[in-house]
């Protein structure tokens, strides 16, 4: 009788709780629905500036959503601001990386952007990853990544412990074994590199057309390059409201901050 | 030793002598010379100044009106300057060197050239040649004027227009017509004057800024002078820029200040050349709008216009060409034509040519148009006249002209056109990138940290390992204890094993120790102390300590007494007696092993 009177309790309790916490949820929950629809159908008009503003509200508000990043990469790119739209393509990427249709887009994005550039000044390219890390791991999320290697854990060492204690030498249990350390070490490893204990920074992209990368963190300093939109690259350092940015292919140097964006950031928005 | 070089000395100092009154006696020869001396304006001839000295120092060659005359172009200028020397019997060492320079020069008008004597310097000496006159005879053309350069006025008097004078080298701006319609045109010519001498590599004019004009420049292919008096003073006049400007809005219009910079100087290597830079005025041009009425479209100028078709009949579908030229003096490029639509017939974009020239000084031209006319339907067709309105400035006049009017037919039945290229074949065309649709529908998902830096995750990942260290030790230990008490058993039962081969053998000695060896293995086995040493007090109180029951302890006491005692006297034992104490002694042992231990 005690025990029934316990649990009735708690879950008075719970429910208490629940219930006070749902309407500021769905408040804003609503608030955020609408600025998301409002958003879309100023983009359905061709107000893409409007719906710019919109999404980048969006995500002002903390919503990380690859939906959102998507929309807000389109109306980028409809706007001809391809840099900024290769920023935000890669930022839905991040978060689902089997978005085919967002691939799709960042490819042409970086398309268009190479041939608005090359009509201009007759060739041009953009410095993307090319690391064999990033390729094998580009359609596995981190979340997805994490289960596999609890699970690959679970069972490599399961398996461990009964061969050990049983001293079976059946196939099939050699055949997990071997098999869960595989996945285990490539979940491991693909963890690592989502995580980007393989980078010296995280990942960034130019938004501006042209981005001096100079020798300090000052206006002043002597010019060592140029980094040129839609350029991938790492930030390793960072001074005041400059960044040290390292491109893809090598060049590294001191940049505004307000000229790139972060991808792996969750609180940077452009 | 001494005799012969004081002999060599005083040959030396003789020679020296010798020379020394060879040089108070040097020969020079200084020659001025021109070939040909009787020249056409335009022609070309070589002014030679020489001097050959034989033992003596040249110091200096001059020749003080080589730039007296600014009409004496100079186009090159050659140095030469050979030495010899010889030795003779009778004369001793002599040394020959000249000195020779070659202008190479043109005449660019008439005249009468005198050029006083070239003088030479010789061991201090002054050596003159003979005075030169040569002779430019008027060319067979104009005089004086280069063929495709206009000659500024001759004579200038005191008010200068157009320049801020300089006594060696000012810039003129000439505009003919101050004073113009809107479209009209306006010839301006930029003059240098100068009586320096001008490089023409060197030359470096900058073209005035003309804003509000429509410009045409005439090509200054060479740079040809004349000869303009200006106050007084003769000057060479270039022409530098020639102009058609066509003003494109009413009102005051201003044509800035042309620059020039030029070297003059010296040609030689060792005389660096002077750079000068001369800067003009510039020029107000008042443009009016045309005269009222007339009509809107009305360009400046006067043109004639015609206007043909390729061909007369055609299959309905197939192409027509339609060509228009209008031509005559003016600013063409003003020439618009809009084609009337047609009936039944589409018409392409046009392609406009344009080919411009000069007509003596007037620009004008031709600008033409071709139409690609594509009849949709059967029968005639009719190309309305088209209207060009003009205003000529000369006349103050507004005109017309137009085309006749054109006709042709076309026959058959339209068929659908059939592309030039297969689309296979097509070259590919730029795609535009498509990035659409947005989507309609999101979660909206906030930012939540990644599974992988929640603190539940680092458990969840070092549990199975954890587990399973734990699971080892553990299994570990239980098979440490399996097989101690596997080794326990197996001594246990070896020893009774020997006894009760002893017991058989009917060897009490053996027996009674294998007994009290096996008793003591499990005491020991199980209170994991040994107990070999002990007095009976002290076994007790141990085997009291591990649990061991009061029955038992006395019995395991006595067992071992008896035993020792029977190990000891051994004849006083029989086999019936040995066999009831193995059986004894096997039970003590199962029980010392199932005493369990004190809490």
């Amino acid at each position: 009788m005690m025990r029934v009177l316990c649990v009735a309790l708690v879950t008075l309790l719970a429910a208490g709780v629940v219930s006070a916490q749902q309407p500021e949820f769905r408040g804003r929950a609503l608030k955020l629905a609408d600025i998301f629809a409002a958003a879309n159908v100023a983009a359905s008009r061709g107000d893409h500036t409007t719906a710019i503003a919109r999404y980048q509200e969006l995500i002002a508000a903390g919503v990380h959503d690859p939906d959102v990043y998507f929309n807000l990469g389109t109306s980028l790119a409809q706007s001809e601001d391809y840099p900024r739209a290769i920023f935000n393509y890669e930022r839905a990427l991040t978060l689902r990386p089997s978005d085919s249709k967002a691939s799709a887009n960042l490819r042409n994005a970086e398309k268009a952007l190479e041939e608005t550039r090359a009509e201009t000044e007759g060739e041009a390219s953009i410095q993307r990853s090319s690391s064999i890390s990033d390729a094998l791991y580009q359609r596995f999320t981190g979340n997805g990544l994490a289960y596999t290697l609890l699970v690959a854990n679970f069972l490599f060492f399961a398996a461990l412990a009964w061969a050990w204690a049983r001293r079976s030498r059946a196939r099939g249990l050699y055949a997990l074994l071997v098999s869960s350390a595989v996945l285990l070490l490539f979940s491991a490893l693909g963890l690592a590199v989502k995580s980007g204990l393989l980078r010296e920074g995280p990942r960034a992209v130019v938004l501006e057309d042209r981005v001096a990368l100079r020798e300090g963190p000052d206006p002043r300093a002597r010019v060592r390059g140029e980094a040129r939109g839609g350029d991938r690259g790492e930030l390793v350092d960072g001074d005041r409201d400059f960044v040290k940015f390292r491109v893809i292919g090598g060049l590294e140097g001191w940049a505004p901050a307000i000229s790139l964006g972060r991808i792996d950031s969750d609180d940077a928005t452009h | 030793m001494i005799r012969p070089l004081t002999f060599v000395c005083l040959v030396a100092i003789g020679t020296l002598a010798h020379g020394a009154s060879a040089a108070a006696d040097a020969e020079v020869e200084v020659i001025l010379n021109a070939t040909p001396r009787e020249v056409r304006v335009g022609e070309t001839f070589v002014l030679e100044v020489r001097a050959n000295v034989k033992g003596g120092s040249l110091e200096d060659l001059t020749l003080a009106d080589l730039k007296k005359y600014p009409e004496l172009d100079m186009i090159s200028h050659q140095t030469a300057r050979p030495m010899q020397v010889s030795f003779g019997f009778g004369s001793g060492m002599k040394v020959e060197s000249s000195l020779s320079h070659q202008y190479v020069m043109r005449a660019v008008s008439p005249g009468t050239f005198e050029f006083s004597p070239a003088v030479a310097k010789v061991d201090g000496k002054t050596y003159r040649s003979d005075p030169l006159t040569v002779v430019a005879l008027p060319s067979n053309g104009a005089a004086g004027a280069a063929p495709d350069a206009p000659a500024p006025p001759r004579e200038i008097g005191e008010e200068l227009s157009g320049a801020r004078y300089d006594p060696r080298a000012f810039l003129r701006t000439v505009v003919e017509q101050e004073d113009v319609y809107i479209g009209q045109q306006v010839d301006l010519m930029i003059y240098l004057y100068t009586r320096v001498g001008v490089s023409g590599r060197s030359l470096n004019p900058s073209k005035p800024a003309m804003d509000g004009f429509w410009v045409y420049d005439e090509q200054i292919t060479n740079l040809q002078g004349s000869v303009v008096t200006v106050n007084g003073v003769s000057y060479r006049a270039y022409v530098l820029q020639k102009s058609a400007a066509f003003p494109q809005r009413t009102g005051e219009l201003t044509i800035g200040a042309p620059k020039v910079a030029f070297d003059i100087g010296s040609m030689s290597l060792f005389d660096a050349p002077k750079r000068i830079e001369r800067t003009g005025v510039p020029v107000t041009v008042n443009v009016k709008p045309l005269p009222k009425p007339g009509p809107a479209d009305a360009v400046v100028g006067k043109y004639s216009v015609r206007a043909r078709l390729d061909r007369g009949t055609v299959r309905t579908g197939n192409a027509v060409t339609l060509s228009v030229d209008v031509t005559g003096v003016g600013n063409i490029q003003d020439l618009r034509i809009e084609l009337p639509p047609i009936a039944g017939v589409r018409a392409l974009q046009p392609v406009i040519r344009d080919e411009q020239r000069f007509y003596g000084k007037a620009l004008g031209g031709t600008r033409s148009w071709e139409w690609i006319l594509i009849p949709e339907t059967p029968g005639g067709h009719t190309i309305p006249a088209i209207e060009i309105n003009y205003f000529d400035p000369d006349t103050q006049q507004y005109g017309s002209v137009s085309t006749q009017t054109l006709t042709f037919s076309s026959t058959g039945v339209a068929t659908p056109a059939q592309p030039a290229v297969s689309p296979m074949q097509a070259p590919a065309k730029r795609e535009a990138a498509v990035f659409g649709p947005i989507r309609m529908y999101s979660a909206l998902t906030r930012g939540a940290s990644p599974i992988r830096e929640r603190t539940s995750f680092a458990w969840l990942l070092a549990s199975p390992p954890l587990i399973f260290i734990l699971l080892t030790i553990g299994v570990s230990l239980t098979r440490r204890r399996k097989r101690r008490k596997a080794t326990t058993a197996a001594v246990q039962r070896a020893l009774i094993h020997e006894a009760r081969a002893a017991l058989r053998g009917n060897d009490p000695r053996t027996f009674y120790d294998r007994i009290v060896a096996s008793i003591t293995h499990a005491l020991v086995t199980r209170t994991t102390e040994p107990v070999r040493g002990l007095s009976n007090a002290e076994l007790r109180t141990r085997l009291v300590a591990a649990g061991f029951d009061d029955d038992l302890v006395r019995r395991v006491i006595n067992e071992l007494e008896g035993a020792d005692f029977a190990r000891f006297a051994a004849s006083g034992t029989n086999t019936e007696e040995m066999g009831r104490c193995l059986q004894r002694t096997e039970t003590m042992v199962e029980r010392i092993h199932r005493v369990r231990g004190k809490a």
